[in-house]
């Protein structure tokens, strides 16, 4: 399996950018941050000591809908927790995340959102990165869907995932902790829980991974959050390129 | 922020200036193009325009849907923008504004009204079922001149998308995939770009594709849009300070030279790059190790 590819700050018009492009599913997001903004009046009064996340999803060849707001609060109620918002600079202030479906497969009304989700999650924390909000912490997200056989299938594409019995999104901390779980279909707790450890295995690549079937190009331990930290590293070097130059 | 932030005086001031000793901010010609750069994606249909630092994405699309009452012999075909804060941090998401109302009136005026595209040929059975071609514009960089940048994506788009083939048997129709049979090229009657011209210094400056910051200098615009024939399709002066008469008669020339030449560039991508897909297309089909999917018939 091709590992996911990802490029930081394209965009010149956005504080932040990221390109995110998932071979397994097709998907290609281009996410772009703007923070901290200005927002109206009317929106910061709910909470005057933080920073109010905004999300936006853009979908390629359709109008927004219920699916994209669905889709929309998730990743806001994600993403709010992982911002430092009271930083300084950010209170009352707006950190605007737009998401564009630029590439892969339509979603059509009334399928699931979940399949977009993983790479969405992925491109909104890049792009948050790239635009220098500070945040807790990072994570990776990963999809997997259980087949008719009781098979977990990692990243299926659209159309395995709309026969799949269940569908499972898990994102996973730096430090293993579980951030988000979403699920679909009908699944019994002991299917949830070998999901989460495979998901477990997936982001932080455990060796002790049962089927030792975990991808090793992604990543410097074939992780997905090995492909984070190294998009971060990256990130990290570019800015700080003056002070190596200087040495 | 709702705003693009002003230019200072001293900005507006210095591109005046300039502009009266035929000068542009980035060494231009009054009369030049910024450097146009047109990729396309994995599917047909997706192409990613960059001109200057104003860049865009448009995705074509296709869906069978029933045709309007009105119109039972015309398929649908909808060009849809949407400004969000990826463009530009000024753009408010979800919300439309005023240069997203004008630039789709007149991509709509330009491209959909001239009929640039056949919308009978989209049409499957009378009244029943009909193709609909949707253009979606995604702005994802804005230094100025968004209204031509999106017009030539889409002249692009829809000369590069396939759909896939309908056929009508016993009154059903039959959308064959694109592995069962060769996606079908739209039907473009003729290729019409439009041209923005920013005016300066009561009109005695008249400059092409001008940037943010030129617009923002700028005393009004004129847009023309005009096929490669020099057929006049759209021309509007909405606002701004007036044009003399002879200016507009000069530039409508300027405007189908332009139009002309930028033609030439798109033929030359579109030429390139399916020459490539057919090369592509045939090595994976001459391939041994290529699951071949089992004849039924």
């Amino acid at each position: 399996m091709v590992g996911p590819t990802t490029s930081l700050s394209q965009l010149n018009r956005a504080d932040g950018s990221a390109s995110y492009k998932c071979p397994a599913t097709g998907y290609n997001i281009l996410g772009a941050v703007n923070a901290p903004v200005e927002l109206p009046g009317r929106r910061d009064a709910l909470k005057p000591e933080e920073a109010t996340v905004e999300v936006f999803v853009k979908p390629g060849t359709t109008t927004a809908g219920v699916g994209e707001r669905y889709v929309e609060g998730i990743l806001r109620s994600v993403l709010g927790k992982v911002v430092l918002g009271r930083e300084k600079g950010f209170p009352r202030r707006g950190v605007v995340l737009t998401l564009a479906i630029v590439g892969g497969e339509n979603i059509e009304r009334g399928d699931s959102y979940l399949t977009i989700l993983p790479a969405l999650l992925h491109a909104g924390l890049l792009a948050m990165m790239s635009a220098s909000v500070p945040l807790s912490m990072t994570f990776a997200a990963t999809l997997l869907c259980v087949t008719k056989s009781g098979d977990i299938v990692r990243d299926p594409s659209p159309t395995a995932a709309k026969a799949a019995v269940s569908l499972h999104v898990f994102a996973i901390s730096s430090k293993s902790h579980l951030l988000l779980n979403e699920s679909e279909g009908r699944f019994d707790f002991d299917t949830w829980e070998l999901a989460r450890q495979h998901a477990l295995s997936i982001c932080q690549g455990a060796s002790d991974s049962s089927d030792g079937d975990v991808s090793m190009s992604e990543g410097k331990d074939g992780s997905l959050n090995g492909f984070i930290r190294e998009a971060v590293e990256d990130q990290i070097y570019s800015d700080y390129a003056y002070k190596l130059d200087s040495i | 922020m709702s705003k693009e932030a002003q230019l200072s005086i001293a900005e507006r001031d210095f591109i005046l200036e300039a502009l009266r000793e035929d000068v542009r901010l980035d060494g231009r010609q009054p009369d030049q193009f910024r450097p146009m750069d047109i990729t396309f994606g994995e599917e047909y249909g997706h192409v990613k325009l960059q001109l200057g630092k104003t860049s865009l994405i448009v995705r074509i699309s296709a869906e069978v849907t029933k045709p309007r009452e009105e119109r039972p012999f015309d398929g649908l075909f909808n060009i849809n923008m949407e400004l969000s804060s990826m463009g530009s941090p000024a753009w408010e998401n979800g919300r439309s504004n005023d240069l997203e109302a004008s630039a789709t009136n007149t991509l709509d005026r330009v491209i959909r009204h001239s009929n640039a595209l056949d919308t009978e040929s989209l049409c499957i059975i009378k009244g029943v079922s009909c193709w609909s071609i949707r253009a979606d514009v995604h702005v994802i960089d804005y230094d100025g001149n968004l209204t031509d940048a999106a017009c030539i994506a889409i002249m692009t788009g829809l000369q590069h998308f396939r759909r896939p083939d309908a056929v009508v048997k016993d009154g059903r129709v039959i959308v064959y995939g694109v592995e069962e049979r060769v996606p079908v090229a739209l039907n473009i009657t003729h290729k019409p770009l439009s041209i923005t011209f920013n005016t300066f210094n009561d009109s005695k400056h008249v400059i092409v594709d001008a940037t943010l910051k030129e617009e923002q200098a700028s005393e009004g615009d004129l847009v023309i849009g005009i096929n490669s024939a020099g057929e006049l399709c759209y021309m509007s002066k909405i606002e701004g300070s007036p044009i003399n008469p002879m200016v507009i008669v000069n530039k409508t020339s300027v405007a189908w030279d332009k139009v002309k030449e930028l033609n030439l560039i798109i033929d030359k991508v579109l030429r390139t790059d399916l020459a490539k897909r057919a090369k592509v297309g045939m090595a994976d089909e001459s391939r041994a190790e290529n699951d071949r999917l089992v004849a039924t018939e």
